[in-house]
């Protein structure tokens, strides 16, 4: 069983949540997906997409739901849950107010449902300000904290020393947060939905558009565990998304399921196989915006989970494979 | 054509009207009162008929629950009480608190074996561990012991957290539920405790559907006014997240009040708490405008800014919470305040605001002030729920801006340790839901139970304000007690001020309805300790009797 993704979009009032959701709606990787929102009058749907609308649900023409959370958001993400035609993946719209973690709770309120990021938006213009108001400075900072990845909003308003302050500043509240620049809008949107099939780990390197660069490691040896979530915690901040299925020495003849989203990342069992051309081997692809991903920094990190296994042949065998 | 004349005789009559304080006969016309005094007063009105069934008894103006829950009612339909809280069920009966983990599997025990139906999930209500001598946790191994295959599901009066036994979790399938309010134990295994809404939500679908979704079982609204009349309450807000501007659910609320034998009279607020837009709000408060009936009515639209301080979500100002400095959770945030507060305040509601703790409160008032400014109302009657951490100085404010308060007080004895230990320290636990204070600077001020979050029980809430005792008997803040007279006052007129109700209910005077409350002792001539015990006899409705013998 592969557990239907929930995305967590939060950030404070006017941070760009209802623009990142309007893309995500205009471009949904073909995906059927729901996107849960606080009140439909902030969401402006493109008429044209309407295919019908009844009561707290909109139904667009590209399969695609829109549904207004009402009172209670658990009783809606189970109804989805449980539908037999549901959603591909669930995005949620966390109030301005809102700690984001507590509104990802609810991704795993239903046995078939399963967290796959916190993104908090932050309007790099009024950030810092908010950050110190007395009624919501502690919220604004919970909410940069619960941020699996932080996408500035705004930024072309202020110039570029200033946009290094904002994120130096996220840096130091938030130390570790993974903080991109949401100008870039119309992709970033994508990536939250781009690998969250399992039928998505795909090694070619075309398998994403240009706008995403894509660095994959594949091994027909098993990895070193310690080694590989010693090195998930110290990906450079270029990479978005991780996904793949590994063996790991420590556990011979169990799969595991790799996920990773900004910083947030989980190496869980597989539950059952699924299909796969490669059965036997380790797969992971590592996704970030073109251009940023340093194939050589990804090499070398990821070297010593290679190497705790394998002889220096095979490494360099293995090496040669891999492909930027 | 008049009506008969029914004249009521009382060893004394607690009037809480201004000008006339006592009396001895009450004359009573088509529900309304037409003479208060002796009965010869009584008598100039032409022939009556003498009631004299609380002749020994007192006789006040029915008592008024300014803030509680309809959930209240729904929850002895569907679930049975087994709190550490003594609670009076809808027949009248004494459910005495269970206080300790044996004694919950004892009388689970009991309740099951009483259910015949195998598959059938046993749920109740109203647990509390924090209230429980020794504190300890419960765990599914616990209620395993009352079964291993029926489903159990205990909810937490705070509604909060769940406890539930194997049989549940793997009806739920928790093996697959990933909500980190999952208890577990260091095996990994749920320990049966789940925290929050999201953890609980597996288990509410698979054993407990009903207690979610409107409801529109008639016995809910009947349970939540009978269990309030067996306490001399006449009128009993609903001041929740009710679903009134749907019509089935209108519908059943219209049917089950309008009957005859209906023992209380209900306020609804409006719902400003699960509608997302003042628009909608407005536009929903004005489709039920004079929607009511004899004992539905609808007045004042219900906002929530924070959450509960037992809870550790209610909004502080710092030093927030004790020890941690953490702060609450905001429920609608200050952008929206400022626009939503004027909205309604524009549109002529009167706007009912839960703000627990002292940084909600000072944001409400802050919108109010913006309202104000912008557009001056008089006599709006906006007010606040809880208040618990008001002080002078936002008090003062609301007092400049017309704003007053229902206080919870009933947290001074249920909670009062708790705050003291846990939550706000000994400072601000002794200055709580300060009713002196309040009174002293005009607030017309009230004090509310929140059932099912505390019992509805007037004479207890007026008696926490009067004495300020801890579950464990420590006085806190005693110079925040309220004499008897006041006491009484917040649960009476001062409650119906804040409703819109006071030329109606509230006080015992001449054409206003005959709303009463009979006690078996005088609450202003014993030991204000002994407020709490006092017995209730019965009340009055309107002029038809309830809950009294003839
Ligand atoms: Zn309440």
């Amino acid at each position: 069983m592969t557990r239907l993704p929930v995305t967590v979009v939060g950030g404070y009032l006017g941070a760009g949540k209802t623009t990142l959701l309007n893309r995500l709606l205009a471009d949904t990787q073909g995906r059927r997906l729901a996107v849960l929102v606080n009140d439909f009058g902030a969401v402006n749907i493109d008429a044209g997409l309407i295919a019908n609308r009844d009561g707290e649900t909109i139904s667009l023409v590209n399969g695609c739901v829109c549904c207004s959370i009402g009172d209670n958001l658990g009783m809606t993400l189970y109804d989805l849950a449980e539908r037999p035609d549901g959603p591909e993946h669930i995005v949620i719209e966390a109030s301005g107010v809102a700690d984001p973690a507590r509104i990802a709770a609810y991704a795993g309120c239903h046995p078939s449902l399963g967290l796959d990021a916190i993104v908090v938006m932050a309007d790099a213009t009024t950030i810092r300000e908010r950050a110190r108001d007395k009624y919501v400075g502690d919220v604004v900072r919970q909410q940069l904290a619960a941020a699996d990845l932080v996408l500035l909003s705004r930024t072309d308003l202020i110039d570029v020393a200033e946009s290094h302050r904002v994120r130096d500043w996220i840096m130091a509240e938030v130390p570790g947060a993974r903080v991109q620049d949401a100008p870039a809008m119309g992709r970033l949107a994508q990536i939250l939905l781009v690998g969250t099939k399992a039928a998505e780990i795909d090694p070619s390197p075309g398998a994403h558009d240009s706008l995403f660069s894509s660095w994959h490691v594949g091994s027909a040896l098993p990895l070193d565990g310690a080694a590989l979530r010693s090195m998930l915690d110290a990906l450079p901040p270029a990479v978005l998304r991780a996904k793949g299925i590994v063996q790991l020495a420590e556990a011979p003849g169990r799969r595991f399921v790799l996920q990773l989203v900004g910083r947030r990342w989980s190496l869980e069992p597989e539950p059952h196989r699924e299909k796969l051309a490669l059965v036997s081997r380790s797969e992971i692809v590592v996704i970030g915006l073109a251009g940023q991903l340093d194939p050589e920094a990804m090499q070398a990190l990821f070297a010593p989970v290679l190497a705790a296994c394998l002889s220096p042949a095979v490494e360099a065998l293995l090496r040669s494979e891999t492909r930027p | 054509m008049p009506g008969p004349i029914t004249v009521f005789s009382a060893r004394k009559i607690i009037t809480m009207d201004a000008a006339v304080d006592e009396a001895t006969h009450v004359a009573v016309r088509d529900g309304i009162i037409i003479e208060v005094g002796d009965l010869d007063d009584c008598a100039a009105w032409g022939p009556y008929t003498l009631d004299k069934r609380f002749d020994d008894g007192v006789l006040m103006p029915g008592f008024i629950e300014s803030h509680a829950h309809l959930l209240e009612g729904l929850l002895w339909a569907k679930a049975e009480y087994a709190g550490p809280v003594d609670r009076r069920d809808p027949s009248g009966r004494l459910r005495k608190g269970i206080n300790n983990v044996p004694d919950l599997v004892r009388r689970l025990k009991e309740i099951e074996a009483t259910l015949e139906d195998g598959a059938r999930p046993l749920v109740a209500w109203g647990i509390d561990p924090s209230l429980n001598d020794p504190i300890a946790p419960i765990t599914r191994h616990d209620l395993d012991k009352v079964s291993s295959t029926r489903p159990i599901f205990l909810l937490h009066a705070s509604c909060h957290i769940a406890y539930v036994n194997s049989a549940t979790l793997t009806l739920a399938n928790y093996a697959a539920v990933t909500a980190p309010g999952v208890q577990r134990d260091p095996s990994g295994e749920p320990t049966g405790e789940l925290d929050e809404l999201a953890a609980m939500m597996a288990a509410i679908k698979a054993v407990a559907a009903d207690l979610v979704g409107g409801s529109t079982d008639p016995a809910q609204f009947y349970n939540f006014a009978r269990v309030a009349q067996a306490r001399g309450v006449t009128t009993i807000v609903d001041g929740g997240s009710g679903t009134y501007f749907e019509p089935a659910f209108l519908e059943a609320a219209l049917a089950a009040t309008a009957a005859e034998d209906f023992p209380a009279r209900i306020v609804a607020h409006h719902n400003g708490i699960t509608v997302p837009t003042a628009e909608a709000m407005i536009r929903f408060a004005a489709a039920l405008e004079g929607k009511g009936n004899d004992k539905l009515s609808f007045q004042g639209l219900k906002i929530v800014l924070d959450g509960s301080n037992q809870g550790f979500t209610g909004r502080l100002r710092p030093p927030g919470y004790l020890a941690s400095g953490a702060n609450g959770l905001w429920n609608r945030g200050p952008e929206e305040l400022r626009t939503l507060v004027p909205a309604l305040h524009n549109a002529g509601l009167q706007i009912v605001a839960h703000c627990n703790a002292d940084q909600a409160a000072e944001l409400f008032i802050e919108a109010v002030a913006v309202a104000q400014a912008a557009r001056p109302r008089f006599d709006h009657r906006h007010f606040i729920v809880h208040g618990q951490l008001l002080d002078e100085s936002l008090m003062r404010r609301m007092a400049a801006l017309g704003i007053h308060v229902t206080l919870f007080s009933n947290h001074l004895y249920y909670w009062g340790e708790f705050h003291r230990a846990h939550t706000f320290g000994a400072f601000r636990a002794g200055a709580m839901n300060p009713a002196a204070t309040a009174l002293r600077l005009g607030l017309v001020a009230a004090a509310h139970s929140d059932t099912p979050v505390s019992p509805v029980d007037p004479l207890l809430t007026l008696w926490c304000a009067a004495n300020r005792v801890t579950a464990s008997g420590r006085v806190l803040g005693p110079r925040e007690r309220v004499g008897v007279h006041d006491a009484l006052r917040m649960m009476t007129f001062n409650a119906a001020w804040l409703l819109h109700r006071d030329h109606e209910v509230g006080s015992i005077r001449v054409g206003k309805r005959a709303d009463f409350a009979a006690l078996a002792q005088d609450p202003l001539a014993i030991d204000p300790m002994a407020l709490r015990d006092i017995e209730v006899l019965g009340t009055v409705v309107g002029g038809r009797v309830f809950g009294a013998r003839a």
